[in-house]
């Protein structure tokens, strides 16, 4: 047995500071979508922006500074649902590092 | 509009990037449900390994080397295929993808959905968090922003032709292009070509469109093992150096050939 190998392995901590930092890349990527030819994030930002609209239809930049002329009630319900999903899954993913040494 | 996935796979002394490659096709297929080809020199694939399409080109003579620090040596380095992905794909929609970038989920889908002739990830990140790792966003004297090569988009259109066209004529006169940006590798990156060929096609804007997440790393100093089929765990040493370790259920990139090489060897 490599006792060099056991004492680091039981000295090892889980990074719940950097393990949080991913998770937060990882569902920046997840909360992209596409919708209308324009890519878009769901997040705060996006659900303010249309929740404030009060046309039915209206010029947006998407990600790519790409003006997208967008149904806007279709657009808020496809950002509502992706954040929620990608929230929820994020909070689960949370909660498991809590349960990590 | 046919969609498919290309990987390169040519090996050398020490990686079978062959093998890589065909544990990668699997997890495309699972995750991602699109055809894959592989590009290579090897003649005789083994059954095994279930590609949809095999393209076989002759390797071009090398003296490039590169030294992989895992392995503690130098290795010869067969890069200089990358930028003929243009004429080899069979799709009008193709995602090139190292064959050492980790597919774990249906992440990459979403590029299929972006209205954009050609997109490669600008920024790359370490998963460990060692900020040393920023530095490789950028390149040359002259602080070249980078573009990573380890995962380029394209659709069949005249501005990704002429990127890898330029690409080309950059790898035929790297020496060029290397003292043009104060590049102080010898040796020849697609990363740099692509960086480089992207900026010069949109007429040296530095505005070029990119794919909307930053690309998640494991350098080769970071230990790397397969928990599940989807589940890695990273082993690293923390900048107070503290032993750490985490959970990934992610795609990321796995820079270090050997640990991924002993997982395609030993798949969970």
């Amino acid at each position: 047995m490599d006792t060099n190998e056991l004492i680091s392995h039981s000295r090892a901590r889980f990074d719940h500071h950097q393990a949080k930092i991913v998770l937060r890349e990882k569902y920046q990527a997840k909360l992209t979508f596409a919708y209308g030819g324009g890519m878009w994030r769901a997040g705060p930002e996006l659900l303010t922006v249309l929740t404030v609209c009060p046309d039915e239809s209206a010029v947006l930049l998407d990600l790519y500074e790409t003006p997208v002329n967008v149904d806007i009630r279709e657009l808020e319900l496809a950002a509502q649902q992706r954040w929620q999903e990608q929230m929820n899954a994020w909070l689960v993913e949370h909660e498991e590092l809590h349960k990590n040494r | 509009m046919k969609q498919g996935v290309l990987l390169f796979a040519f090996n050398n002394e020490q990686i079978d990037y062959l093998a890589m490659a065909a544990w990668s096709a699997r997890n495309i297929r699972r995750h991602l449900d699109l055809p894959t080809c592989v590009v290579t020199d090897v003649a005789d694939i083994p059954v095994t390994y279930q590609f949809d399409q095999v393209v076989t080109v002759d390797l071009q003579p090398t003296e490039q080397t590169r030294y992989f620090k895992d392995y503690k040596s130098v290795g010869t380095w067969h890069n200089k295929n990358r930028s003929n992905a243009y004429e080899l794909s069979p799709w009008d929609h193709t995602l090139v993808l190292d064959v050492d970038f980790v597919v774990a989920s249906d992440q990459l889908k979403r590029l299929f959905n972006i209205d954009q002739d050609f997109l490669a990830h600008r920024w790359a990140y370490d998963i460990a968090g060692h900020q040393a790792f920023q530095d490789n966003n950028w390149f040359g004297t002259y602080r070249m922003p980078m573009s990573w090569a380890t995962i380029m988009c394209f659709r069949r259109s005249k501005k990704a032709e002429l990127i890898f066209n330029t690409m080309q004529m950059i790898r035929d006169n790297w020496t060029h292009y290397r003292q043009l940006y104060q590049v102080s590798e010898h040796t020849f990156r697609n990363d740099y070509a692509l960086s480089i060929a992207m900026n010069v096609v949109d007429g040296h804007t530095l505005s070029t469109p990119s794919i909307p997440w930053q690309l998640a790393s494991v350098t080769p100093e970071t230990k790397l093992t397969q928990v599940d089929p989807d589940t890695y765990k990273i082993e690293y040493e923390s900048s107070d150096s503290k032993p750490k370790w985490l959970l990934l259920k992610q795609d990321f990139h796995a820079m270090g050939k050997r640990a991924l090489g002993e997982i395609v060897a030993n798949p969970c």
